[in-house]
């Protein structure tokens, strides 16, 4: 990298070429565990040189207790590349239940992790009437946060903006046009185009998953299109029962692509979009997971596709089943068309991989992080504690683990690594649960191009 | 100020003083007990508690089903005695708290008071 240049990385080529990541960052979490203890930020070591390789070396524990950690985003990313008084510095940890943003230092001592701020929960609400965090991007020196909830926790919620600074600027988007509900987003500025799914009301997630208010269209099943320098939603697809709970929303890393992918989470559907050559927007499904019988069970099990993420060579789509326990690659070179590269199982209801190197694994794959040269995918297996306590309950004494697959970029394929475990069972306060990773210089889930 | 005793069945039965006016997570904490919470509106249920005996107004809650109500579960972050009251306090508590919407469904009565339809007799 050139002393000139910003945080981040050129282009995605030059991001893939990047020095292998050593150290790794994941929120693990106490709230709903029952031990009265905060959550805090682990760093585990993932240098295979070093004497602590496949252990956690640091955490940094929260003020409080009952934040829920759940997915962090960066200050700085390769969108301010061209920015030489921008660094990738502080890591943006939202506490969905407290709605307190915590801003972490991971550059003054990147293997011990210090806390820099925090933005109370109740000055969001009084100022911008949101909770709920969800994702964090930054674009520039701007930093957007998708909030689930209003000030009581009704849906849709909205967008926090914050400056380089940390200060609450106020609500980004202009409106929230008809959307019913919100949770993640990604935007490809070249289009000048943001698309956001649907989970829920914090006030419907939060206290657990009642199957039934799906019917009840509590949940959601719709994506949404933005005009981006407008914000605010122009065009909405109603996904139907193809689309229900769409989560995770990805584009392509190259920044001149059109096309996206969104994991619906209960239907267990990967939905493709794309810009076709009239100028309009299209989706359709192209990964449909069947669902499971559960030999002892009343109602078919479905694979909960709670999340999907797209190696930087946007070669390789990966996406997780919680519920059925296993972690699949698709070859998505074209993306009308994936075909099935990899598979492996570790933990899940159905019992299929029960014991990952010797560590009994309770919940099934949930957050994953794929490192930028897309050889190494770390993936941990809590996904929120009220959900965790319903469909795994033993998690609470045996905790989360993190586990990493080790995949072939170019012939497709993953296996389990046999060297790397990391059992927050072990944590010394207790078991915890790991959730969402991150790597300090950046990782295939932050960097967008402008 | 009318007070109320508030005895805790699974911390050896210890006992606290307690107005009617405000959340009983708040009141307890100010003496000392140690309790898990989280969104401190009543709409998260990280702050569950059971009710063995006594009267509770909760009517800030939208956390639970009706089912979890059954059960006697209450929001102690927005809840408030109405008597004396004997609570189950933390996760010990949560027994009957967490389901398998897969393996348990529930009936159309037990939902959240939102979207529950009247039991059918």
């Amino acid at each position: 990298m050139k002393d000139c240049c910003g945080p981040g990385y050129a282009s995605p080529a030059e991001a893939i070429n990047a020095p292998r990541e050593k150290l790794l960052y994941t929120i693990a979490i106490y709230t709903g565990t029952g031990i009265q203890k905060p959550d805090y930020l682990a760093t585990v070591d993932v240098d295979p040189e070093s004497p602590t390789y496949s252990e956690v070396i640091h955490r940094l524990d929260m003020p409080g207790i009952g934040d829920e950690l759940h997915h962090m985003g960066w200050n700085a990313c390769s969108s301010c590349h061209g920015d030489s008084s921008m660094s990738r510095k502080f890591l943006i940890l939202p506490g969905v239940r407290s709605n307190n943003l915590h801003i972490v230092d991971t550059a003054t001592d990147p293997r011990a992790p210090r806390l820099h701020n925090v933005i109370d929960g109740a000055e969001i609400k009084a100022k911008a009437d949101l909770s709920g965090p969800h994702t964090v991007h930054c674009l520039g020196s701007e930093i957007i946060i998708s909030f689930l909830g209003n000030a009581k926790g009704e849906a849709p919620g909205g967008y926090l903006q914050l400056d380089k600074d940390f200060n609450i600027v106020g609500r980004w988007e202009n409106s929230m046009g008809n959307i019913k509900f919100g949770y993640d987003f990604w935007y490809q500025p070249r289009h000048n185009i943001m698309v956001s799914s649907e989970w829920a009301a914090p006030n419907t997630f939060m206290p657990g998953f009642d199957l039934e208010e799906v019917g009840h269209l509590k949940y959601g099943r719709e994506l949404h299109f933005w005009d981006f320098e407008k914000k605010e939603p122009v065009e909405s697809f109603y996904l139907g029962e193809d689309g229900l709970l769409p989560l995770e929303v990805k584009f392509h890393h190259d920044p001149d692509s059109t096309h996206g992918f969104c994991g619906a989470a209960l239907s267990t559907n990967v939905i493709h979009w794309w810009k076709d050559h009239d100028g309009k927007w299209q989706w359709e499904k192209i990964i449909d997971v069947e669902n499971e019988l559960h030999p002892e069970w009343p109602i078919p099990l479905p694979g909960v596709m709670s999340a999907l993420l797209v190696s930087m060579d946007d070669k390789y789509l990966y996406v997780n089943n919680w519920l059925h326990g296993d972690m699949r690659q698709y070859d998505i070179t074209d993306p009308h068309n994936p075909k099935l590269t990899g598979q492996v199982f570790m933990g899940g209801l159905l019992g299929r991989a029960p014991t990952v190197n010797g560590v009994e694994v309770t919940g099934g794959p949930q957050m994953f992080q794929l490192s930028l040269d897309g050889r190494r995918l770390y993936v941990t297996t809590s996904l929120f504690s009220t959900w965790d306590n319903q469909f795994y309950p033993e998690i609470r004494e045996k905790g989360g683990v993190m586990v990493q697959i080790d995949c072939d970029p170019e012939n497709g394929g993953m296996t389990i690594s046999p060297d790397f475990i990391v059992d927050f069972g072990k944590e010394p306060n207790g078991p915890s649960r790991c959730h969402e990773a991150r790597y300090p210089g950046g990782d295939c889930t932050s960097d967008i191009w402008l | 100020m009318m007070l109320h005793r508030v005895t805790l069945s699974n911390r050896n039965g210890a006992t606290y003083s307690v107005n009617g006016r405000r959340p009983l997570l708040e009141q307890l904490r100010g003496q000392g007990v140690d309790l898990p919470y989280g969104c401190e509106y009543g709409g998260c249920i990280t702050c569950a508690a059971k009710l063995v005996a006594g009267n509770i107004d909760q009517r800030r809650q939208i956390a639970l089903n009706n089912r979890q109500i059954a059960n006697g579960y209450v929001i102690l972050c927005v809840a408030r005695a109405t008597s004396d009251i004997t609570l189950e306090i933390g996760v010990e508590s949560h027994d009957n708290l967490y389901r398998n919407p897969f393996l348990d469904p529930l009936k159309p009565h037990e939902l959240k008071a939102d979207i529950a339809t009247p039991e059918e007799l």
